[in-house]
């Protein structure tokens, strides 16, 4: 009978233990990944996704509108319309930023080429058609693409992609905190570590803008007069990012000098009216020539910024994010204002079964759980796509990682 | 086959062999080219040689083939000039004196892995954007063959040629000029081939440098840029063919200055 | 070099020593001395290793030795002199030159005028028995030929004194012959002082005055033999094989023991 007894209990007690741990067991979790692959700059990512070696690339225009039009992919999102949802729409993209000693050493002249952005990008929404033509020239001599067998027209191209870019330069308070939003991502995300980090919101805005010169240049072109600055001591660098339409402001205020001198006294002019990129132009304000300007393109964000840092270049366009991670390591930079919101977009593959964000999420979880998990390519670590595109899969519940 | 072949003459027979290889490569593009129907991993040889056929067309804004080859050329030859008016002389004084060799040698050893690629950052930080940056890249690429052949040629200089004419009199810089570099003339030369053809290697790392607006590298980069394929290998096509009629080129001089160097052995 | 002036060439008490691997010292040479004078024919004779064309480089200037002197009459040499010519065994003809060039090569580095340089380069050509191959290069001359030029090149810069180190060594049997016999022949036009190092007792006894034997590392003088017999020297006569037969024993024997 004792022995009985003890039997049971013990039996008893094995049961229990193993059903506690059972309970006690955690869930099963699916983790779907997507792999981000960084190819540098936008170029090569249509010929990636013809040859099914991504599924998928998130670039800045005209890119998106490339990859429609040669009907190598389909436009899964605008970057606007790209989760958490609405927070999105007029995301800050490009800006103009200024080196410090610039700044300080001559402000008019930042203001005089601030005032020549706002003049150029009135110009393109008020002339959309010929500001799509006049980019295409910049861009690739109005050249025609060729994608395996479809030709486009890269003026098509232009004008399928102009009305996805809001060219705007006016740092207003939303778009101010969209910065400030991309700042917390960045530091989520470990883009930033330093100098921003820990920054109070006064420090932050110190940091990180100067839209002194923006104002004044509203204000002078508002009242009709340019005010001219000194004569520059050396020679002025601008970057931009080669294939990009976001800084267009700048291509068009190029292409057509003449008429930015005539009606409002300031212009780029380009020394050699041939070259289809000009490289050396005279900013003249007022009929003055006040600075030689060396014009160059770089491939990426990051890189620009690294121009920026060894005083290669002193202004640029570029995206908010690199400037935001190159502030935040101390390169002496300031961000006059925007030159565009919006402007990219998340392409995949043909004949992706994605028509929007949602099918997309549910593909990458459908790919991951086939042990396929999706490659989607963006331009350069920590450039705005990369930034966005992590903060929405991370949203989305979707983890990734770099890959190959 | 075989009978036909052995029929020709040896000249025709050496032409034969060398085209060969290249005729069998553009048959089986041809083929792979169809059989593949994708034109990003091999584009069709008529979008290639469409390319290839209109070298004065505007190619996406960059200008066209032949003037892009030009500018190419002339800052590889740049690049190279300034490699070798720097090499050479190092080379010499090098191989003359053990002193300055154990001095530069280490240094050297440590820079000479070194891909020019790798010092494009430091080139732009230092000469800023420009030819000079340029030139400094690609006068990397050519200066350590330049400067080790030199010294090699130098070395190899035969010890009695040397003595021959000391005892017949000769001061140090007659010795120089009638001794050592006609006689290490041969493996400098070399070096110099071996420099203008890395040179000319570092043509696209070069012009892949932000600033560059024009030449091969900067063509084949834009169009990369733009997924233009056709574009991409005919510049690579152009790179060679230039290539290789340099390599020819020098090798026809060796032949004709330097004969006295093989039959010497 | 017309006028009574007997020139001599003294080695006094010559050694040299050589470091190896920086530790020990290895004796090449030990208390060379030796007197050579005006016109003499001597040749130096030794097995390999006894140091004889260590001997011949440091006569010539090429090398120092670790105490002793070389002089021509008052004159230390203690570096390349003009007044010694060296013929290397390996010719040592520049490739790049032709023969004429090659001949030319000293005048031209005490900038001779061109048209004295082409009359003496002639002259030395005629000597050698060359003169159709003046714009031949080295390559394209046989090895007796290019030891010609080695020769006559030396020559034209008028040393008082010709070194040569084993110069006919590389060359076959026949050619060998007939360039002793080519050299007896300029030396006696000339009236050079030949200092002639070689390995090989037959090439000694034919051409030398005095032949200088030496023994086995390290090379002391072991013997200097005086050779009276008039030239040209029959090979094949009793006399010769006398004169080579008594070397030979000197060699086998007395300077080969140290």
């Amino acid at each position: 009978m004792k022995m009985m007894n003890l039997t049971v209990i013990a039996l008893v007690a094995i049961a229990l233990v193993l059903m506690t741990a059972g309970c006690t067991q955690p869930a099963q979790t699916t983790n779907s990944t997507v792999g981000i692959l960084y190819s540098k700059g936008v170029g090569p990512m249509p010929m990636l996704l013809a040859t099914h070696q991504i599924d998928g690339y998130i670039a800045w225009q005209p890119f998106v509108s490339i990859g429609s039009e040669s009907l190598i992919g389909k436009v899964v999102a605008y970057s606007g319309q790209l989760p958490p949802d609405n927070s999105n729409v007029n995301h800050p993209c490009c800006i103009l930023f200024a080196r410090d000693d610039v700044l300080t050493q001559n402000p008019d002249l930042v203001t005089a080429v601030s005032a020549l952005t706002q003049v150029s990008s009135r110009y393109i929404n008020e002339h959309p058609a010929e500001a799509a033509e006049l980019e295409a020239d910049f861009l690739v001599g109005k050249g025609n693409f060729t994608y395996g067998n479809v030709t486009v027209s890269s003026v098509n191209v232009l004008n399928d992609a102009f009305p996805t870019v809001r060219y705007t330069n006016e740092p207003s308070p939303d778009w101010v905190n969209g910065t400030k939003r991309f700042v917390n991502t960045q530091i989520q995300l470990g883009y930033v570590t330093d100098k921003l980090k820990n920054a109070t919101a006064d420090q932050l805005d110190a940091r990180l803008f100067a839209f002194g010169p923006y104002q004044n240049a509203k204000q002078q072109i508002a009242s009709g007069a340019i005010k001219t600055p000194p004569k520059a001591s050396k020679q002025i660098t601008i970057g931009y990012l080669n294939g990009d339409m976001h800084s267009a402001a700048l291509h068009i205020a190029l292409k057509k000098w003449q008429y930015f001198n005539d009606t409002y006294g300031v212009a780029l002019k380009p020394r050699d009216a041939t070259q289809t990129r000009p490289e050396i132009a005279d900013l003249i304000v007022n009929g003055v020539p006040v600075a030689e300007i060396k014009l160059v393109g770089g491939d990426a964000g990051p890189q620009v910024m690294q121009m920026a840092a060894t005083d290669v270049v002193q202004m640029g366009y570029v995206g908010v994010p690199p400037t935001i991670a190159a502030i935040d390591k101390g390169i002496p930079v300031k961000i006059i204002n925007p030159v565009n919101t919006e402007g990219s977009g998340l392409v995949v593959d043909a004949n992706a079964p994605v028509s929007d964000w949602k099918s997309f999420i549910a593909w990458a979880q459908q790919r991951s759980l086939e042990g396929k998990p999706l490659k989607i390519a963006a331009p350069g670590k920590g450039s705005i796509q990369d930034v966005m595109l992590q903060y929405a899969l991370k949203d989305s519940g979707i983890t990734f990682k770099e890959t190959s | 086959m075989n009978r036909i072949f052995l029929k020709l003459a040896s000249v025709q027979r050496r032409s034969f062999l060398k085209i060969l290889l290249p005729v069998a490569i553009i048959v089986a593009w041809e083929v792979l080219a169809i059989v593949l129907n994708n034109q990003f991993i091999l584009p069709s040889l008529q979008s290639v040689f469409a390319v290839l056929l209109n070298p004065t067309a505007d190619i996406l804004g960059n200008g066209n083939l032949v003037d892009n080859a030009i500018i190419s050329l002339e800052r590889v030859i740049a690049g190279f000039l300034v490699a070798a008016v720097i090499a050479i002389p190092l080379g010499i004084w090098m191989g003359r004196s053990e002193i300055v060799h154990e001095l530069f040698d280490s240094v050297m050893q440590l820079l000479r892995p070194i891909p020019p690629l790798a010092w494009v950052p430091l080139a732009l930080a230092w000469f800023k954007i420009g030819l000079v940056s340029m030139v400094f890249i690609i006068g990397m690429g050519a200066f350590f063959p330049i400067l080790l052949n030199t010294l090699d040629g130098v070395k190899g200089v035969k010890k009695t040629w040397i003595e021959t004419a000391e005892i017949l009199g000769a001061k140090e810089h007659q010795i120089l000029s009638r001794v050592i570099l006609p006689g290490a003339a041969p493996t400098i030369w070399t070096g110099l081939r071996v420099g203008f053809g890395i040179a000319w290697m570092c043509v696209v790392a070069a012009e892949m440098m932000p600033g560059t607006n024009s030449g091969l590298g900067y063509l084949i980069m834009s169009s990369y840029n733009w997924g233009q394929v056709p574009v991409i290998i005919a510049g690579m096509i152009v790179i060679g063919i230039i290539g290789v009629g340099f390599d020819y080129l020098f090798k026809m001089v060796d032949r004709r200055l330097f004969a006295w160097r093989e039959l010497e052995r | 070099m017309e006028g009574a002036r007997a020139m001599t060439l003294n080695v006094d008490h010559l050694a040299k020593q050589f470091s190896k691997n920086g530790q020990e010292t290895v004796e090449s040479l030990i208390d060379i001395n030796l007197e050579v004078k005006d016109e003499e024919f001597v040749c130096i004779l030794g097995p390999s290793g006894c140091g004889k064309t260590t001997l011949l480089r440091i006569v010539a200037g090429l090398e120092h030795p670790t105490s002793g002197t070389v002089k021509i009459d008052t004159t230390l040499i203690d570096r390349p002199n003009q007044k010694l010519g060296m013929i290397f065994q390996d010719y040592s003809l520049y490739p790049w030159r032709t023969v004429n060039e090659n001949i030319a090569f000293g005048l031209e580095l005490h900038d001779v005028p061109k048209e004295k340089r082409d009359s003496i380069v002639k002259k030395y050509i005629t000597l050698a028995g060359l003169s159709e191959f003046g714009n031949s290069y080295p390559h394209e001359l046989s090895g007796g030929m290019r030891q010609r030029v080695a020769v006559v090149r030396a020559l034209a810069v008028e040393p008082t004194v010709l070194l040569m180190d084993e110069p006919f060594g590389a060359l076959d049997a026949q050619t060998r012959n007939m360039l002793q016999n080519e050299l007896l022949d300029i030396w006696q036009k000339t009236k050079k002082t030949i200092l002639f190092v070689t390995h090989s007792v037959d090439e000694a006894v034919f051409l030398a005055d005095r032949i200088v034997v030496l023994t086995p590392r390290p090379g002391r003088v072991c013997e200097i033999i005086h050779i009276d017999q008039v030239r040209p020297r029959d090979r094949t006569s009793v006399e010769f094989a006398k004169v080579r037969r008594h070397v030979l024993d000197l060699i086998n024997q007395k300077c080969s023991l140290q």
